[in-house]
């Protein structure tokens, strides 16, 4: 298949918007199955409901897909792992651990329009032909309904993975897609490097193992030059970064907790090493990373947490946590006056945390 | 084809299930932890579950009682998988952890499945006979989407951990039994 | 036959399938149908179940069908709760599922897995907030009911063969299944059915009615 200027210049043309299959046929069946999944999502507590983020996704989505979007639905679930995938009846998830990780609007924009490229091509109908991957499907989505493990996903995910040329497909018509709706390819190229970055910082290093998106999108050889010439054929466009961190703000705090309680420390710290880099005055994400190194406390990572948590101080706009994160550390190495400080500054901040009642214990305690 | 299929249901619980009714007035509870019951509940008893007994009023998909005995320094709270059967994490005590670490043990052992938990409040409070915690949270569960309510009392002694941690669906059958569960965790004596 | 005696033996009192103290609908009863849950499966030879989602849309409709024609029988009014207002009523209905569960596990499930406080009776209930589902369809109870099915492929009925030779058993299928009666001023279960056989087809009409007649078998009467 051409690849770089020489397909990004064809006058390609979106099919024409998809007609509910046949029941009998195999698309049909696999449409009447998403609906009834699509259902238990809408209906589902962990489908997040605000109105403002929810309309601003599926406003980037609707851009993305043009004359496809009445089709599209975007629907935002709280699980903090990368991932995006679209079925072949329309229905769009994008979990916050995805939102959480990418920079700006275009680097959104060019996963959605990956997604939207695999559901414009059909590619999960030719997946489905394959036996094999039908009863694994089968399987994934048992288990989906029953268990809902998340670490089961990624190893499934991969049974019904999608082909390298399929992947190839959809990162050339996600790239047309986005520069369509005025963002800049480069980004695209972007995000993935990010997550493989993330991935190589496991201890075991086995990126398919717990990431359900790497696990169902192989990754094609040279994917990051693919995407290069490709972004190189057509530049310019925007990332609307403000716009996105204006978006999202509210949601920050939670995301990078939900985050930090994966436990996975090592890929949580290379994760927030690159949001710090970015951002480097944004407190939150200094808190973040400190607050890893106290969970993990290994070696020398109380030391770490503390220099992060004092660097996030002197950014200014910390999380109350912050403050509580240093009160623990002097608490454990006896440092009581630096302790009782930290907690009644956290209990200024946050008179009515959750657990107020008892860091004012510890720092009473700490007071005698 | 009918018969195969009940004995092989039968067998699912191999007869070693069993469920007692726990009866008003004392219990002991492991060799130090001594409860008092101002009314009956039901104990699940199978091989394999622990290290918590589990008591429940309306049935284990519905609410949870779990009461933690002499829990030692490195044990696991949860019945431990077989190595390399999931990726799941497991969550151990450790004699020297603070009021704050205990809560949060709990509360990756009730998310490891994917659900999604929420601290409401985490105090200090006399347990057993001496200083302890109380925490109550609200946890939306993966499997079925039903959002439970919960509280949870915990002290440790001796280096043990000695816990009681109870579970309901927020509408209707929280109200209804956490009060005996308050109940039961306030009676709680602990055997120095 | 120790195994067998077993699988006859336990389960509850002299009216397993009704609350205390009710036996009856009342004339004006009028009863909201809730969308039941179905989901069809195929068994592959390897154990694997495949959802069908062809056939699950046939046991829906069929189903469907088969309590519209049943109604009248019934003998009390019945009114459908739409796709939208299960929408709303979501929580409720996750509450009922996991009530269902209970009582199937620990009611109708071997006589040891019943709960002592429970004496022997269907005394389970889901409390007030039912209530919403009287205030959109201005029903005083409601009808739940759940089922899956699962249906041998032809390499599963030959692994099964081979493996009976070898004194190994293998489930073919099965279908399980509740139906359950609930009012809708106190949320008490007032009526529970569970099924639980290795017959039955949803796929073909006039089979899903057996399946709805099994299901709804000792519903009560209205008087």
């Amino acid at each position: 298949m051409a690849c770089g200027p020489a397909f990004a210049q064809t006058g390609w043309q979106a099919p024409a918007r998809f007609v509910r299959p046949e029941l009998s046929t195999d698309e049909g069946g696999l449409w009447s199955l998403m609906e009834r999944e699509e259902t238990r999502l809408r209906r589902s507590p962990f489908s997040i409901r605000d109105p403002r983020l929810r309309d601003y996704v599926q406003d980037i989505a609707c851009r993305l897909a043009g004359e496809h979007c009445p089709d599209v639905r975007v629907y935002l679930v709280q699980t903090p792992l990368f991932n995006a995938n679209m079925a072949p009846n329309g229905m769009m998830q994008v979990w916050t651990g995805l939102m959480l990780r990418v920079d700006n609007e275009a680097q959104l924009a060019a996963v959605m329009g990956h997604e939207i490229g695999h559901y414009l091509a059909r590619h999960s109908l030719e997946r489905l032909r394959d036996v094999k991957s039908r009863a694994a499907f089968g399987q994934f989505l048992g288990l989906l309904g029953v268990a809902g493990a998340v670490g089961q996903l990624a190893v499934l995910a991969s049974a019904f993975a999608y082909s390298r040329d399929q992947e190839r497909e959809a990162d050339q018509f996600g790239m047309i897609l986005m520069r369509q709706a005025g963002y800049d390819p480069v980004e695209a190229g972007k995000v993935w490097a990010n997550l493989l970055l993330e991935i190589k910082a496991r201890p075991d290093g086995d990126a398919g193992r717990n990431s359900p998106m790497f696990a169902s999108h192989p990754s094609p050889e040279s994917r990051q030059e693919t995407l290069q010439q490709l972004a190189d054929a057509s530049p310019g466009g925007v990332t609307n970064e403000d716009a996105w961190r204006e978006r999202t703000r509210p949601f920050m705090r939670e995301w990078l907790t939900d985050e930090i309680k994966r436990g996975q420390h090592e890929e949580s710290i290379a994760l927030f090493n690159r949001m710090i880099a970015r951002v480097p005055s944004q407190a939150d994400f200094v808190y973040a990373r400190g607050e890893v190194y106290r969970l993990r406390a290994r070696g020398d990572d109380l030391n770490a947490a503390l220099a992060d948590y004092q660097t996030a101080v002197s950014c200014g706009g910390e999380p109350p946590e912050t403050h509580r994160g240093l009160g623990a550390i002097h608490r454990q190495r006896n440092q009581l006056p630096e302790a009782r400080a930290s907690f009644q500054r956290y209990l200024e901040l946050a008179p009515a945390a959750p657990d107020a009642p008892m860091i004012k214990s510890y720092m009473e305690e700490a007071g005698t | 084809m009918k018969i195969v299929l009940t004995v092989l249901l039968m067998l699912a619980f191999s007869g070693c299930a069993s469920v007692a009714k726990v009866e008003t007035g004392e219990r002991a509870v492991g060799e130090r932890l001594a409860v008092t019951l101002d009314s009956a509940w039901n104990h699940i008893r199978a091989p394999g579950i622990g290290p918590a007994e589990i008591w429940t009023m309306e049935g284990l998909p519905v609410d949870q009682l779990l009461i933690y005995s002499g829990i030692r320094d490195g044990q696991a709270i949860h019945v431990e998988r077989a190595a390399g059967s999931g990726s799941q994490k497991s969550f151990s005590f450790r004699s020297g952890m603070q009021p704050d670490e205990i809560a949060a043990m709990f509360e990756g052992m009730l998310t490891r499945d994917g659900s999604r938990f929420k601290l409401e409040k985490l105090e200090p409070v006399t347990f057993g006979g001496g200083k302890g915690l109380r925490f109550e949270y609200s946890l939306t569960r993966k499997i079925d989407n039903v959002q439970l309510s919960g509280i949870g009392y915990g002290r440790v002694s001796k280096g043990e951990l000695f816990a009681i941690v109870y579970m309901a669906p927020r509408l209707t059958f929280f109200s209804r039994h956490a009060p005996s569960a308050e109940q039961i965790s306030r009676s709680a004596r602990i055997k120095e | 036959m120790l195994l067998l005696f077993f699988a006859f033996a336990g389960g509850a009192g002299a009216q397993p399938n009704l609350a205390e103290g009710f036996t009856t609908l009342p004339k004006n009863a009028k009863v909201a149908i809730i969308p039941t849950d179905i989901e069809l499966f195929s068994i592959s030879g390897g154990g694997v179940l495949e959802p069908k989602a062809d056939w699950t849309e046939a046991a829906t409709k069929h189903f469907r069908a088969a309590l519209v024609a049943k109604k009248k029988s019934l003998g009390a009014t019945t009114v459908e709760l739409s796709e939208k207002d299960a929408d709303d009523v979501a929580d409720v209905n996750a509450l009922h599922a996991a009530i269902a569960r209970s009582i199937a596990q620990h009611h109708f499930g071997p006589g040891f897995m019943n709960l002592p406080t429970k004496a022997g009776k269907l005394d389970w209930s889901l409390g007030e907030p039912v209530r919403v589902i009287k205030e959109k369809t201005g029903a005083n109870y409601a009808l739940f009911s759940w089922i899956r099915d699962s249906y041998a492929s032809g390499e599963r009925v030959a692994t099964m063969i081979v493996l009976a030779l070898f004194g190994v058993g293998v489930p073919g299928g099965s279908q399980v299944g509740y139906a359950s009666l609930v009012d809708l001023d106190t949320g008490r279960i007032l009526w529970f059915n569970r099924l639980m056989r290795a017959s039955g087809d949803l796929r073909e009409a006039d089979k899903a009615v057996e399946t709805l007649n099994a299901l709804l078998n000792n519903f009560p009467r209205t008087q």
